[in-house]
Formats: structure tokens, C-alpha cells, sequence
């Protein structure tokens, strides 16, 4: 089997791995707040700006108003949350992919017969089920090609 | 329209030569790298993720951005600043949600995502409609935008205007490929960059180098008085402000140019870190032309309104004219005519973006994968997507000529943005994270994104035919808030009405590959 170009390799496998587990939870963490988070501070400013003119017209120093001010603040969040999050990745997500790429390389090279045959084996549009029981079935007995690389 | 200044056009064209030159010339070198379909349509993904920062700003950062929300600030003041604003936090939702992900499931067009595990025919015509419909509005809107500002800096006529800007696009794309169309849009990130820089400090130095400063100036200068600092002079519906803002945050997440840059890096890190880039440029970008605008409003005032025309969009130009010393002066001249030259790379770079995007469609999902089934030799491929770019170029250039300079130009943008985000932000969003989606869901989402956004848009305001409008039958000017909804809704009963046939791959390989990049495809090595 080849990481690299993803032949032959057993999704189900990687998708059961703890550390694929973790990677997901991980990201959630980190993803699912700080959308919500910079939806909220968005729309907060996007409805002010349609709901209270007066306020976002209020002078906070002459004539820099909250409205200017509140824009100011999402040039702020979008810089830092993309900062972070480069961060957050290299040091919590990248080490983990790391871990389950070595996983999948390792099953695989010490004779691993999980694998499942290739979906790629079957060209588009004429793709059948794989039979019942097939992820226990030998690996193919040809590495199987993705469509494109017949050309 | 007359010219801007007499003795303009020289100068103008003369820098304009200079930026073909050198566009060109990288052409011819980026022809020679490009034969694969990875070259074609990827640069070989091999673009660094600083590179690809500079190239997904200057992809994104249009003359309706540089010159059209200068104009809106100057004209309307604080409601031109939520175009920058939405245009800018959507980088988060591209970020979070779609550029490693992106990166790690698909090759060319974001239709091999979103039809990574489906039913590949119908998945794939689908998403390449929704490309298709974005591109096609966009271009053309670009298009148009283009001959009218050319036609105003150089005072060359429309339909030549239009015409030189659309030959050269083509030479970008047909004959150069992604490798071409990168750099050209690198340069010009660069180039608009500098512009926007050199305009914002000699507008502090008027101003005394106090940015607050420029508020009360601006102000002063307006006839709305302190209306001209508050929101609702352009948007005075509120529900009208939230649809837009809705539209602006999403669609970015679904432009089909914008998206495909995330193929040309070596992998999904690179990508992550092209979006922070590009986060950085197009926010430092924003902040300079709000800056500008304002200044528009407080060096050139109330007398500057006719001259900068509807909408504003001379707004800039005239303002570096201005601050060079004034119309008649060395200075002004020189200013004005750089401006209007970076102005023109601007434009080139996004519609060689768009075309490129387009040709993707036509012929890597629709000839080889709907019609050829996947038959097709890689020659076979890049030959016909030359052919498509041609033909997607040669209609949208006949179109803008055909309609003119009178086209509505905010009319095409918007309905570009509303496609992108109503049809294909929902499908793809959706067919990353749910299990459950599936081939109907799709077809049946894309398709109600789509048709409701062009219906609504048809229905608006600002399009409905009749006397000031005041019939039409949809009330807003955004159909976001509408369509996007729609758009989701289409896709989930779609789902939950059918069940799927013959999947092309399951979710966990889809779910493995988008998270951990294992079998993503790798740059090409020579």
C-alpha cells in the first residue's frame, strides 16, 4: 500500500484508529467555537449596523464613531483567530496526522489483509457495491489504479 | 465618457505596456512548464503557501473591491466599510471549514470534492453548473467594469477596451495555464498593494498623519453632515444590511476561483497557511482603501461627486490625481496614470482566474468525466480546456460588448455572490461533514440555489422593470437571506428523499483523506 497516492488503503481501518478519533476532536474543538464566535461578533456588527444607526453613528472621538471603532474590531479577530489557528494546528493537529499517516504506512508493510480492495479500482459510473464481507477479503491481488492513472 | 486628463493617455498606455510586457513575457515561460493537466490547472501544486497568499489576494481583491468600495465610502460613507468588512471575515469561513480540506480531497475543481464519494455524472454536471453560473455573472461583470474604467482613464472606446482586456486574459490562460495566472495575479497583488500604500500616506500627509482625523474632515465635507458616519445612506432596509452580510460571508467560501487556488500548493499545511497570508494582505488591503474613500470624501468633497460617477468608481483615480498636485500638474498625471494602470493589472488578474475556473468545469467535470466518462487521454483534456477557455472568454467578452457599458454591473456581482453562496457553499459545505448526503441531495441543492437566486435578483428592486421599481415582487436588493436557506434546504430533502445508488466512495475515505491528507495528491516532481 501507498500513503502517498492513497491506493488500496484501508479508510475504515484509519477512521477506527483512536489517534484519527482524537484528530477529529480535537479540530472540532478548536473549529466549532471560533466559527461560532466570529459568526456572532459578525452578525453582532452586521444587524447593529442595520438596527441601531444611532448608536453605531455615536461619536467616540471626533467623529470616529462606535460604528468605525466595531469594524476596527473585525479586522482585529480575523487576524488573530487565523493566527491561532495556524498555531493551534502545527502544535496539536499536525503531530497527530503525523501519528495516523506512520499508522497506516506501518499496518500495511507488516502484511496487514484488512485492506480493503480500492474503490478506484472500479471506474466511475459503473461501480458496483463492494460484495458483503468484502473489507475481510485479501487485498487485490493487483494494485488497484485510480481512473486517472490509466491515462 | 471624457477622459480624466488630456495628455493622459500616453502615459497611462505606456505603463499599461510595461504590465503586458511582463505579464506576457512570464506567459511564454509559464508556457513552456505547462503540458500536464496538474501544470494546466494546478501549476503542478507546486506554489508555496506565501506565493499562494499573494495569488488568492490578488484572485480576490477586484476592481469592484479597490475602486467600488473607495466609491461606495466616498458617496455613502460607513455602509461602503460592511462590503470590506464581509469581504474580509469570509477568509475565516474558507479557513476553518473548506482550504485543508479542499487541498486533501480534490485535484482541479471543486467539483471533485463535492463529488468525491457521490454518484460522479450527475454530482459532478451539478457542481460544475454552479462554477459555471458564479464564473459566467462575475466575468462578465468584471468584464464590463473593465471597459468602462479604461474607457474613462485612457479614453479608448468601450468595446476596445473591453476587447484588449479579454484578449489578453485569454493569452494568460491558454497559452500559460495556472502557472501564468498565478503569477500574473501575484504581481498584481503587489502592484495594487503598493498603489493603495503610496495613496493612504499622501492622504495622512494631508490630513496632518492623524488617521482620526480623517472622520471629522470627511464629515465636514459631506452634505449628509453626520449622517455621512453612520450606517443606512446606501442600505437603509436593515433586513437588506443582514441579507447582504449573509451573501458576503458565504459566497467567498463558494467562488469557484478563489477555491481552486488551494490545488496549486504541495499540501493541505501550505494551504492553511496561504488563507492567514492572504487574511493579512486583503485585511491590510481594506483598511488602506476605507482610508481612501475617506479621503476621496475629504480632499475632493462635495464637488467631486459628478466627476467620480455613479457609484463612485472614479472615486480613487481622481483622488490620486488630487493628491499628485491636481488635474493639468506632472504630479496628478503620473499619479492618476499609475493608478489607472493598477487598476488594469487588477482587472486582468481576477478575470484570468475566473476563465481558468471556468475551463476546469467545462472540461475536466463536464467533457471528461459527464461525457467521455473518464475515457479521455490527459492530451485529449487540456486541449479541450484551451478550447473552453477560449469559448467561455470569446461569450463573455461578446456579452459585455453586446450589452454595453449600460450592463448593471452591481446587478452581476451580487448574483455572482449569491450563487456562491446559495448553491455551492451548502453542497460542498455539506458534503464534507454529513454522512448522510447524498447524490439527490446535490443535484437538488445546487439546482433551487441556483434558480432562486436568479429569480430573487430578477424580482429585486433594483432589476424589476417599471418605474422606480416600486412593484417588485421580492422587496430586498440581497437575496442572500432568502436563497441561502433555500439552498440548504434543497440539498437536505433532496437527501432525505432518496436513497443512494452505487456511491462512488464511502464517507470515511472522504472523512480520512480531507483530515489527514493520506492519498492526497501530490505536487508534481520533475
Amino acid at each position: 500500500m501507498d500513503v502517498t497516492t492513497g491506493r488500496s488503503v484501508d479508510w475504515e481501518r484509519i477512521e477506527r484508529l483512536p489517534e484519527f478519533r482524537e484528530l477529529v476532536a480535537r479540530r472540532r474543538r478548536f473549529v466549532v467555537p471560533a466559527t461560532a464566535f466570529f459568526l456572532i461578533w459578525y452578525f453582532g456588527f452586521i444587524v447593529l449596523a442595520g438596527y441601531a444607526e444611532d448608536f453605531m453613528g455615536t461619536s467616540i472621538y471626533e467623529g470616529f464613531t462606535v460604528g468605525y471603532a466595531l469594524a476596527l474590531t473585525q479586522f482585529v479577530m480575523v487576524g488573530s483567530l487565523g493566527l491561532w489557528y495556524l498555531r493551534y494546528s502545527e502544535r496539536h493537529l499536525d503531530p497527530l496526522r503525523v501519528r495516523i499517516a506512520e499508522e497506516a504506512g506501518a499496518a500495511t508493510a507488516a502484511g496487514d489483509t484488512t485492506a480493503a480492495p480500492d474503490a478506484h479500482a472500479v471506474h466511475e459510473g459503473r461501480f458496483d457495491r463492494p460484495p458483503p464481507g468484502a473489507a475481510e477479503a485479501p487485498p487485490a491481488a493487483a494494485p488497484a489504479r485510480e481512473p486517472e492513472a490509466n491515462r | 465618457m471624457i477622459p480624466l486628463a488630456a495628455d493622459l493617455n500616453e502615459l497611462a498606455l505606456g505603463i499599461f505596456a510595461l504590465i503586458v510586457a511582463i505579464t506576457l513575457g512570464i506567459t511564454y515561460w509559464a508556457s513552456k512548464r505547462t503540458r500536464s493537466a496538474t501544470e494546466f490547472w494546478a501549476a503542478g501544486r507546486g506554489i508555496t503557501g506565501v506565493q499562494n497568499g499573494f495569488a488568492i489576494a490578488g484572485d480576490y481583491m477586484s476592481a469592484a473591491s479597490f475602486l467600488g468600495i473607495a466609491g461606495l465610502i466616498f458617496l455613502f460613507g460607513f455602509d461602503g466599510v460592511l462590503y470590506a468588512v464581509g469581504f474580509l471575515v469570509a477568509f475565516l469561513t474558507v479557513l476553518f471549514l473548506l482550504a485543508e480540506r479542499m487541498r486533501n480531497a480534490g485535484r482541479y475543481t471543486i467539483a471533485d470534492v463535492l463529488s468525491f464519494r457521490l454518484n460522479q455524472r450527475p454530482a459532478r454536471a451539478a457542481a460544475a453548473l454552479g462554477t459555471l453560473a458564479v464564473a459566467a455573472f462575475y466575468l462578465i461583470a468584471q468584464m464590463v467594469g473593465a471597459g468602462v474604467l479604461i474607457q474613462a482613464l485612457v479614453g479608448i472606446e468601450f468595446w476596445l477596451a473591453v476587447l484588449v482586456t479579454g484578449i489578453f486574459m485569454l493569452c494568460y490562460v491558454v497559452f500559460g495555464g495556472m502557472i501564468a495566472t498565478t503569477w500574473v495575479q501575484i504581481i498584481k497583488a503587489g502592484l495594487l498593494l503598493v498603489g493603495t500604500a503610496l495613496l493612504t500616506i499622501l492622504v495622512l500627509n494631508r490630513v496632518g498623519w492623524n488617521p482620526l482625523d480623517l472622520f471629522a474632515r470627511a464629515e465636514g465635507r459631506s452634505e449628509d453632515g453626520e449622517a455621512y458616519l453612520k450606517p443606512g445612506l446606501f442600505l437603509p432596509k436593515p433586513v437588506d444590511t443582514v441579507s447582504l452580510g449573509l451573501a458576503l460571508v458565504l459566497g467567498t467560501a463558494g467562488l469557484p476561483h478563489i477555491l481552486m487556488r488551494f490545488f496549486t500548493v504541495p499540501d493541505a499545511k501550505a494551504a492553511r497557511s496561504s488563507v492567514v497570508w492572504a487574511i493579512f494582505l486583503i485585511g491590510a488591503f481594506y483598511l488602506m482603501v476605507t482610508a481612501l474613500g475617506l479621503g476621496a470624501r475629504a480632499v475632493l468633497g462635495t464637488a467631486g461627486e459628478e466627476a467620480a460617477g455613479k457609484g463612485g468608481n472614479l472615486a480613487a483615480p481622481l483622488l490620486a490625481e488630487a493628491l499628485g498636485g491636481g488635474a493639468g500638474t506632472v504630479g496628478g498625471d503620473v499619479l492618476l496614470a499609475f493608478i489607472a494602470a493598477v487598476a488594469f493589472a487588477t482587472i486582468l488578474a481576477v478575470v484570468a482566474g475566473l476563465v481558468i475556473s471556468a475551463s476546469g468545469a467545462v472540461a475536466h467535470d463536464l467533457w471528461s468525466n459527464v461525457v467521455r466518462h473518464d475515457r479521455d487521454s490527459e492530451h485529449e483534456e487540456i486541449l479541450v480546456a484551451r478550447i473552453a477557455a477560449l469559448g467561455v472568454g470569446a461569450v463573455a467578452i461578446a456579452i459585455a460588448i453586446i450589452g454595453g457599458s449600460g450592463l448593471n454591473v452591481s446587478f452581476m456581482v451580487g448574483l455572482a455572490f449569491a450563487v456562491a453562496a446559495s448553491a455551492n457553499f451548502p453542497a460542498l459545505l455539506l458534503a464534507l461533514t454529513w454522512r448522510r448526503f447524498n447524490t439527490t441531495g446535490a443535484v437538488t441543492g445546487v439546482l433551487v440555489g441556483v434558480v432562486s437566486s436568479i429569480a430573487l435578483v430578477i424580482m429585486s428592486p433594483g432589476v424589476w422593470p417599471g418605474p422606480d421599481s416600486e412593484g417588485s415582487p421580492f422587496p430586498l436588493a440581497n437575496p442572500g437571506i432568502v436563497s441561502i436557506p433555500l439552498g440548504f434546504l434543497g440539498c437536505w430533502l433532496g437527501t432525505v428523499l432518496s436513497r443512494e445508488h452505487r456511491p462512488h466512495r464511502t464517507f470515511q475515505e472522504l472523512s480520512v483523506r480531507s483530515e489527514t491528507g493520506i492519498g492526497a495528491e501530490r505536487a508534481a516532481t520533475h
